[in-house]
């Protein structure tokens, strides 16, 4: 990994999906950090990458580098941990049962992918799947669900989900910048990801130092 | 990469990065919600930000002329940013003033009125703002904040009947 990348480019990139992914457009913009839960999940998150080898932390902090690469290396860490929590957030609809579902849901996700210690490509599939059905459950269905813009119909239908449901799925109606604005800081996550430093390039990297020996 | 243009680049990226890092808790912290609101924090930061000192004076004459909506709309263009203590001051007076009732007065205004004179004493050194203007009664944020408290809160006085004779502030 080229030194660009690891003291600026991916910095930067976490750090605005941290801005993105905090952003809640609407009549007032605001911006909302992560959670205490999600801060949880990052960590889980981020155990699972370096358990895969999506993310080497050695490569980047270690006792041969100078201070100044290490300082570099920390501040990826720091940042990549920053950004996932965010992720976690943008992801989770904002109250009542739906939350409490999807903080459940992806809880149990992550401790079932640490279980099953798969490797970097299978790790980063898993996660293009899980965040991609967070972002269709939470901005095209649950945002269908509780949008009071509908026509008479769908109103109709809004209100006797509400009754069946007892209310407890329907979420305050999104801004339509908000799904956009979503999908944009998930393909940069993703994509962040697969930039990191990974083991198995480490791997091939000493494998061919050997071949080169012999 | 030679070694020297590696520190360079690992320096300005640590740089860069912390400086960006910065800026984003503190668009966290502050929850601007505009442009003008950022880059009129920013600018306040360094000492730098400065109001429509043309539409402040617009608004001075609207709230002399009891015109308080034409008065906040002016001030609110002559501090963007909502960084300038006194203007806010004025802005919460204008609230007061036009909720202020004989009989009652209008909680919502008052509320706007007191959310204003908070942010006010906030951006004001040390939270103390002092207004010297000749025929003005309040002439402090913190007395316009007790008069505006007292609005909202429902007393005793509030049904004795010599309450309609008194003035306006």
């Amino acid at each position: 990994m080229t030194a660009a990348r690891e003291a600026l480019h991916l910095p930067i990139l976490f750090l605005t999906i941290t801005l993105a992914a905090g952003l809640r457009p609407g009549a007032a913009v605001m911006l909302t950090p992560p959670s205490l839960f999600s801060l949880i999940l990052a960590v889980l998150l981020v155990a699972v990458l370096v358990q895969s080898g999506t993310f080497a932390p050695r490569r980047v902090i270690n006792e041969s580098r100078p201070a100044l690469a290490n300082l570099n290396g920390g501040m990826l860490a720091a940042t990549l941990i920053v950004a996932s929590a965010q992720m976690f957030s943008l992801l989770m609809p904002d109250a009542g049962l739906p939350r409490t579902l999807f903080s459940v849901y992806f809880l149990v996700l992550m401790i079932n992918t640490m279980a099953a210690s798969p490797d970097r490509v299978r790790v980063l599939r898993s996660l293009a799947v899980t965040f991609g059905a967070g972002f269709v459950l939470k901005f095209v269905v649950l945002d269908a669900l509780s949008d009071p813009a509908g026509g008479r119909l769908a109103r109709v239908l809004q209100v006797l989900f509400e009754g069946v449901t007892l209310g407890v799925l329907t979420q305050d109606a999104q801004h339509p910048a908000a799904g956009y604005i979503a999908f944009i800081a998930i393909v940069a996550f993703l994509a962040a990801l697969s930039l990191l430093p990974s083991a198995a390039r480490a791997q091939s990297a000493s494998s061919a130092i050997v071949v080169r020996d012999a | 990469m030679s070694r020297s243009r590696e520190t360079v680049v690992r320096a300005a990226g640590l740089t860069i990065t912390i400086v960006y890092a910065v800026l984003i808790g503190w668009l966290f912290v502050r929850q601007p919600a505009s442009f003008a609101e950022v880059t009129g924090g920013l600018s306040s930061t360094v000492g730098a930000y400065r109001i429509d000192q043309q539409a402040f004076e617009d608004g001075l004459r609207y709230f002399r002329n009891d015109q308080f909506a034409e008065a906040r709309a002016a001030f609110e263009r002559a501090d963007t940013a909502r960084r300038d203590a006194l203007t806010q001051f004025y802005i919460a007076y204008a609230f007061y003033r036009q909720g202020w009732g004989r009989f009652y007065s209008d909680d919502q205004l008052y509320r706007q009125g007191l959310e204003t004179i908070n942010l006010a004493i906030a951006l004001a050194p040390e939270g103390r703002l002092v207004v010297e203007e000749p025929g003005q009664e309040i002439r402090t944020a913190d007395e316009l904040k007790a008069e505006l408290e007292r609005g909202l809160q429902v007393e005793a006085s509030d049904f004795d009947p010599a309450r309609v004779f008194r003035q306006r502030k």
